[in-house]
């Protein structure tokens, strides 16, 4: 087969943020210092040379980049400085772009003003739309926070929120069948049966909800926090998705359903102020480098959290319309967090980390009944050895 | 220049120079004041170099002559060659300024780069343009440090007829030659070929050879160096001693050896090795009881000794005297490959180091030369279990050699240490010969045989069996009595887990831990990574910027045997000369700007 390059690749990469691929002088300390790193996937050098090559096709289809979980010991022992766990990091942005069907994960990528336009222009619409429904078809009083009268009713939050979910969910799902197309199809991985693909299906259970390869890094830390990052944001998730009148109600505690909240809260809050205190002071490895995006999404993560609990913390001590202001500053972060960040930024790996491990695992099994059907040719051909 | 020139002028600043090193805005001011240079540009972004933008420059200024300069500027000469010629210039006339090659770092490291710019404004080699003037030189000749270079220096002017003083640090010459079992490519016994130069400077008339020395103090000038040695005491009267080994067979302290490099013991009185010159027993202060306890204790040897050679209360002597030459011979030490935990140096028996394998392997080393793993030995005295090497003990079944160790890693050495991949290979070849039944893997990045019947040599011992494995190996793991050495085998992309018995890394070269005292004492320069610079890097690189002071063997920079003697001999042709004609260069460093600017002019003329 053919094999185009994009000599221009590797200097394009550099928007992304892997600005020292061309240092690699493939000695394979990486390869071989990262826990994950075995046949078929062995990386992230291989890589780097895919990148110095420019061999774009394939790297658009690889799936190594999600296999990484970037504890950043490969950069820290590599011997040239050339970042392989950064490169790493840098290909997962650049795979999200290629993955994205409408091009805007590129266009944020490469331009942090073009991300922070768009993120201004949601929330000012945002903002606007709020204001003019609950003026017009809401409650239509500011100093209403609660109940059917509310100024923005629960119910027709509830609405939005299934809506821009559904959203999500399209964009997430046609981008995720562009990567499954990539990766299995303009690939030369062996023919995956049906079977397979429902016999490794709790694969992607699994590590959506364990990140067991996670843990399986030399540094478990990360590993914790993202753990509880992700589950503050599943119990918010599930709160509001189907929860959302009774979070709202009040102003009096109701502690079946408000307890969870305020544990997630913690943990969002808690994880959000370590990530930026690291990325900060840069003593870790996978710490060193930040993109602009990383910046975009964390500032996004503090706004989102910081306006959540005022406007909770003003309805409960009675100030309604504060606290309704603040609510629609909360909406003002938390929509272009969601519909910015979930299908084109950062949030999308969400789903394509859990279904790269699902399709690596595939491969692996289909290799792996590929070999036991040849395996009784081989052992016909091959010559007795001495041991 | 007798046609009206237009010179340009372009200073690279890498920014080292913004820290008080060189300080290119007062060489870019100087520049701009020398004849003919009708513009000076200052620019820091190699990337921005567009060869056709500076053709456009060149063409509106007409440019007829180029200067770069800066640090390693020739690295931008490509640019300015392909500069000029789209101007319609003639590319030699793009001159380079070289800070780094012409010493700048010295004294006043402002004034010799703008000398240096001077020079190539002017279209004059500044080795031509810098001649110091020439002073009375003294015959004698001091050699600092005894190993293969030193002795090979030592021996040339010696046979010639004239005085010279070795000093070594250690107890014995031979440096770490004499540790080594075989040479590459050839494979001689490198005792046979070292151990007769041992002798022969031993037993010189010429050679006053002075052991356990450090040089203290070197003072005077070029052709006239005063230089005080202080000699430490080994206890033992030379002249009486026979080497007889009766003192070290009663000495009951029994301490590793420093000749072979811990994996065998010595005691407290003892030889470094048997071939040693001088042939004297030693008495290791640290470590003797009898010293230690200020004659309280032990005294054993003292009563046996037949010879009465013995003497504790010796004491250490300085020496004085006057030489017109000093040869800086000081050698190397090995990268300490504690400092890489994940090959597990220090904590799994069987990773050695290179050291460690040359004298596992050769002949008088403690296993008298047999290939065994470590084995498990309760000490009597110390009541606890060691890891020892025993010619009994069971033969390695597989053993991995890691290249690289410490070298060419920006963790560490950033440079190549020249040598490794050649003893790597001689070690495979060493396995290979002594146990044929054993697997033997090389990890390596670049295979670096470069010299003569090298690259020959790298494919013989892939025919002896010798498995050659692309890609450095990352992690040393334990695994039972055995090692598992997991690394990427780069050309096949798979990671290999291989085990094995012994692991060997190929540790690299690095500056002597002194050499930063000598280099202050001797007024001469060490580059970045700590080697001795010097003067230029191709046409003088045995002589130093101060006149009388020369550089011999891996002190100047990683290199092997062959060359080691090779530039040996050129340093000693150096130091010949001087005393031959009477008279030497004195201290280049010592020129002032004017002097080097107005030769170069009168030159030019």
């Amino acid at each position: 087969m053919a094999v185009r390059v994009n000599p221009k690749l590797i200097d394009d990469l550099e928007y992304y943020g892997a600005q020292d691929v061309i240092k690699c002088y493939h000695c394979g300390n990486c390869s071989a210092a990262c826990p994950f790193s075995k046949e078929p996937f062995v990386f992230p050098r291989r890589s780097m040379r895919y990148l110095q090559m420019g061999l774009e096709q394939r790297l658009k289809g690889t799936l190594e980049p999600w296999l990484c979980y970037y504890c950043g010991e490969c950069s820290e022992e590599c011997p040239r400085g050339a970042e392989p766990g950064e490169t790493m990091m840098s290909m997962r942005r650049w795979l999200t772009a290629q993955y994205d069907f409408t091009g805007m994960a590129d266009i944020f990528y490469r331009s942090w003003k073009a991300e922070l336009w768009a993120v201004l222009i949601v929330a000012l619409l945002t903002g606007i739309g709020l204001l003019l429904y609950g003026f017009n078809w809401g409650g239509g009083n500011l100093s209403i926070y609660d109940g059917p009268q509310a100024f923005l009713p629960s119910s027709a939050i509830h609405t939005f929120d299934w809506i821009m979910g559904g959203f999500l969910l399209v964009l997430l799902y046609f981008n995720s069948l562009r990567m499954w197309y990539f990766v299995m199809k303009e690939q030369r991985v062996p023919k995956i049966k049906l079977s397979i693909y429902i016999k490794k299906l709790y694969v992607l259970f699994l590590h959506f909800f364990t990140q067991k390869r996670y843990s399986e890094c030399e540094r478990k830390r990360p590993w914790i926090l993202h753990l509880v990052l992700m589950f503050s944001y599943l119990t918010m998730l599930i709160l509001i998705m189907l929860f959302l009148r009774q979070v709202q109600d009040g102003p009096a505690i109701d502690w079946r359903v408000h307890v969870f909240g305020y544990l997630a809260a913690i943990g969002l809050i808690t994880t959000v102020i370590l990530a930026i205190r690291g990325r900060l002071k840069k003593t870790d490895p996978y710490h060193k480098h930040s993109h602009e995006s990383d910046w975009m999404f964390l500032i996004l993560l503090v706004i989102v959290s910081v306006t959540g609990v005022l406007q909770h913390v003003l309805h409960r001590v009675g100030l309604y319309a504060p606290a309704n202001i603040m609510y629609v500053l909360h909406m003002m972060g938390v929509v272009p967090m969601l519909v910015l960040e979930v299908p084109f930024s950062k949030w999308a790996h969400l789903a394509y980390r859990t279904f790269a491990m699902y399709f690596s695992e595939l491969e692996v099994e289909a290799l792996k009944q590929q070999a036991k059907a040849q395996q009784p040719i081989d052992a016909a051909r091959q010559v007795p050895q001495a041991a | 220049m007798s046609i009206q020139q237009k010179i340009g002028v372009y200073i690279y600043e890498n920014g080292k120079e913004g820290k008080g090193i060189i300080d290119c805005r007062a060489i870019a001011e100087y520049a701009k004041g020398l004849p003919q240079v009708e513009r000076v540009t200052l620019f820091s972004e190699p990337k921005k170099l567009n060869p056709l933008v500076l053709a456009d420059e060149f063409k509106k200024a007409g440019f007829n002559r180029i200067v770069i300069a800066g640090e390693s500027p020739g690295y931008f000469k490509p640019a300015f060659n392909r500069a000029m010629a789209e101007a319609g210039g003639d590319p030699d006339e793009v001159r380079i300024a070289s800070f780094r090659e012409h010493g700048v770092g010295l004294e006043g490291p402002t004034d010799r780069a703008k000398a240096v710019v001077a020079c190539a404004v002017f279209g004059i080699p500044f080795g031509l343009a810098a001649i110091p003037g020439k002073v009375p030189v003294n015959p004698a000749t001091l050699v600092i440090g005894g190993g293969v270079a030193g002795i090979q220096a030592a021996l040339e002017i010696a046979d010639a007829g004239y005085k010279v003083y070795l000093v070594e640090r250690l107890g014995t010459i031979g440096g770490h030659m004499a540790m080594f079992d075989k040479t590459f490519p050839t494979l001689d016994c490198a005792a046979c070929i070292l151990t007769p130069k041992m002798v022969a400077v031993g037993q010189h008339p010429n050679i006053e050879l002075i052991v356990l020395a450090d040089v203290q103090d070197v003072t005077g000038r070029p052709g006239a160096y005063q230089v005080k040695v202080l000699k430490r005491t080994g206890r033992v009267d030379a002249k009486a001693c026979v080497a007889c080994n009766a003192c070290a067979e009663i000495c009951p302290v029994s301490v590793p050896s420093e000749f072979d490099v811990g994996i065998a013991n010595r005691k407290a009185i003892y030889i470094p090795f048997p071939q040693a010159v001088p042939n004297t027993y030693i008495i290791d202060g640290a470590s003797c009881t009898y010293v230690q306890s200020d004659g309280k204790k032990c005294g054993a040897c003292l009563k046996k000794c037949a010879k009465d050679a013995i003497h504790f209360d010796a004491k250490d002597e300085l020496i004085e005297f006057e030489v017109g030459n000093i040869i800086v011979a000081t050698g190397y030490d090995t990268f300490d490959a504690h400092r890489l935990d994940r090959y597990g140096y220090g904590v799994l028996p069987n990773v050695l180091t290179s050291l460690e394998f040359e004298r596992l392997t050769n002949a008088s080393g403690p296993t008298g030369g047999k290939i065994v793993v470590k084995t498990k030995k309760l000490n009597k005295r110390t009541k606890t279990e060691e890891w020892v090497f025993d010619a009994d003990g069971p033969k390695p079944k597989a053993v991995a050699i890691i290249h690289c160790v410490g070298s060419r890693d920006q963790n560490f050495n950033s440079y190549c240490s020249r040598v490794c991949c050649m003893y790597s290979l001689k070690f495979g070849h060493l396995v290979r010969e002594k146990l044929p039944d054993a697997a033997c893997y090389e990890y390596y990045i670049d295979m670096r045989a470069f010299g003569k019947g090298y690259e020959e040599f790298f494919e013989r011992i892939k025919d002896e069996g010798v498995h050659v494995v692309r890609g450095r190996s990352a992690r040393i793991l334990p695994k039972g009595d055995r090692m598992i050495v997991k690394g990427e085998d780069i050309i096949h992309e798979t990671v290999i887990e291989l085990p094995v018995d012994m692991v060997l890394l190929a540790v690299g070269l690095q500056p002597t831990a002194d050499a930063e005292r000598l280099a202050s004492m001797l007024g001469i320069e060490r580059v970045q990574e700590g080697w001795f610079s010097e003067m230029e890097y191709n046409v003088e690189p045995t002589s130093t910027e101060r006149g009388g002071i020369f550089v011999a063997g891996v002190c100047q920079g990683p290199k092997d045997i062959p060359d080691t003697v090779a530039q040996a001999a050129a340093v000693a042709a150096k130091a010949l000369k001087s005393i031959v004609s009477g008279s030497i260069q004195g201290s280049r460093h010592r020129l002032t700007l004017l002097d080097i600017e107005q030769r170069a002019m009168s030159l030019a003329v």
